[in-house]
């Protein structure tokens, strides 16, 4: 099976649980090539014994707080943006039928 | 600060305006007195739309937040009000963030004061737009890969992405973590450096916010830049192609000189340049996706109908996600899958470290670096487009430097063609603002801008 089929991308949109068109598919084959084509730009540089960096900053700013019950939201605060609320409960459609 | 409107003037200026610029997702009808006596008392201010705000819609110019009202507001919402300001108007963005021509806005282009059939630039464009128009004396964005500097330099204002961590994000829609930046934009170097005084702060709700002082930056504001070492960004400004903006920028190198500062080329390997894009847009996708997942029309944001839980989520998800959006998402995915980690996000991670010490190299030399913030004006609206994947120049990319270093960074507006305005860059090294602002203020008055947008409030 061809790497990037249709298939392939009809899976991995239904995975990040949303839909693609036939013409977003297209496009996306499209993308991919240049996503590949920067996996051989990045090849290019050598990495070894270099740390990823994943925040600009080393310095220590995250800390565990005491266990203490702090920021704490209303119910009615915490249900005042769901779509569909019933006896002060976030509805879903039935999960076991 | 000073402000030629009061809160309520403004709103209306920005709903005069609407027709023509487009520029704000939800203007406040009757904005509430403050009667906080700080600094910014009486101010009127404009926040992009992914900030926070109690009891006010805020929607990231994204249809799957468009019935989102927070319950709370952001840390800098809070700081504002405490000042004495006044939102007046949540502005229109690039979808969540994603783009950088407010093109992708879930309510339309923003269209640019100077002239409607060009862009904003993006994503904070709403934001650079109506303080352009001279709506209001201060104006929130964020800034991921250049969202504040672009669109401030398209719509010659100021705009400043101060260090990364100097501002708390608690209460701002995310889009990239490791890069995602609050700033603003001003009209004048004096009201950028008090702002910062007022936004700037360790906030514990946000745990990469810096616990490093916050200085007087307003009070210390010293724009003598005899002295000074300001390093120019060859690499960059040797791409200007537009006999204009070259003159412009080659102009103002010398008067600096003649100010007093010693200038010093400095320069970055073209083969670290040209990876700048593409680094950034894999972590930048990559972040995005994992972030956004709590977007699924369950707790909070627009739902569509489905017969399961499933159904639900990927009805809203999309329907309420643009196409653009849908497509990083499945690039940013990819990224993560972790037979590609290694490959993609990891190695990108790494690159991005190599470019930042090539970067931090350049600051050996100077005090702060000169760059021109764009090699040319804004695009018109209906030729733009954002760059999905490939085709990357990074004489256009090249402010994402300050994003992956840390580093603030601020544009400023230099000159006009064809009657749109182009810009400069300054940056400086990490918590370095009062620097950044000083050479600021010394170049601001060999510049002396009194330019004026077409449209603008009356």
């Amino acid at each position: 099976m061809e790497k990037f089929s249709t298939e392939y991308f009809r899976k991995l949109a239904s995975d990040l649980r949303f839909n693609l068109s036939d013409e977003e598919i297209e496009e996306l084959k499209h993308d991919f090539q240049a996503v590949e084509a920067q996996v051989d730009l990045f090849e290019t540089i050598d990495t070894d014994g270099v740390e990823p960096m994943i925040y600009p900053f080393e310095s220590a700013t995250v800390f565990l707080r005491e266990d203490e019950v702090a920021d704490v939201l209303s119910r009615e605060d915490a249900l005042a943006n769901v779509p569909d609320v019933r006896m002060g409960h976030v509805h879903v459609p039935k999960v076991v039928k | 600060m000073e402000t030629k409107l009061t809160p309520a003037q403004a709103a209306k200026a920005i709903a005069d305006l609407q027709p023509v610029l487009n520029a704000a997702v939800t203007i406040v009808e009757n904005p509430e007195e403050n009667t906080n006596d700080g600094v910014l008392a009486g101010i009127p201010v404009v926040l992009k739309d992914n900030v926070s705000t109690k009891g006010l819609r805020t929607t990231a110019s994204s249809k799957i937040l468009d019935n989102y009202v927070p319950v709370y507001d952001a840390e800098i919402v809070r700081r504002l009000k405490d000042a004495g300001a006044v939102i007046v108007a949540k502005a229109s963005m690039d979808e969540l963030g994603m783009g950088g021509t407010n093109r992708n806005a879930a309510t339309g282009p923003a269209a640019n004061p100077w002239n409607p059939a060009h862009i904003t630039g993006g994503s904070s464009g709403g934001s650079a737009a109506l303080i352009a128009a001279g709506t209001t004396p201060l104006a929130i964005g964020t800034d991921t890969g250049d969202s504040i500097r672009k669109p401030a330099a398209y719509c010659g204002v100021i705009g400043v992405k101060p260090t990364y961590g100097r501002i708390s994000r608690y209460g701002i829609i995310p889009y990239a973590s490791s890069l995602d930046t609050v700033g603003y934009f001003t009209r004048n170097i004096a009201d950028a450096a008090l702002a910062l005084e007022v936004l700037a702060g360790r906030d514990d709700h946000d745990m990469t916010s810096s616990f490093l002082p916050v200085e007087k930056y307003a009070e210390n504001l010293n724009g003598d830049l005899a002295g000074k070492t300001i390093g120019v960004f060859r690499t960059v400004s040797d791409k200007i192609e537009r006999p204009e903006i070259k003159e412009a920028f080659d102009a103002l190198v010398e008067q600096i000189k003649n100010a007093g500062a010693t200038v010093v080329d400095v320069e970055m390997p073209v083969n670290l340049m040209e990876l700048i894009a593409p680094v950034y847009k894999t972590i930048a996708n990559a972040e995005a996706t994992a972030n956004h997942s709590n977007l699924d029309g369950i707790r909070f944001g627009m739902r569509e109908p489905g017969g399961s839980v499933d159904e639900v989520m990927t009805n809203s998800r999309t329907a309420g996600f643009s196409s653009y959006v849908r497509a990083r998402f499945v690039i940013g995915s990819y990224t993560l899958f972790e037979e590609n980690q290694d490959r993609l996000l990891r190695k990108a991670q790494k690159i991005r470290r190599l470019i930042v010490n090539a970067y931090a190299k350049l600051f050996e030399q100077c005090d702060v670096v000169l760059a021109p913030a764009a090699i040319d004006v804004a695009p018109l609206i209906e030729e733009s487009s954002d760059v999905r994947f490939g085709n990357d120049n990074f004489a256009d990319e090249h402010m994402q430097l300050a994003n992956f270093a840390g580093y603030p960074s601020l544009t400023m507006p230099l000159g006009l063609a064809d009657g749109l305005p182009f810009g400069i860059n300054l940056t400086a090294p990490a918590f370095e603002e009062q620097k950044l602002f000083d050479t600021a203020a010394g170049v601001e008055k060999l510049i002396d801008w009194k330019e004026e947008p077409a449209c603008s409030a009356k």
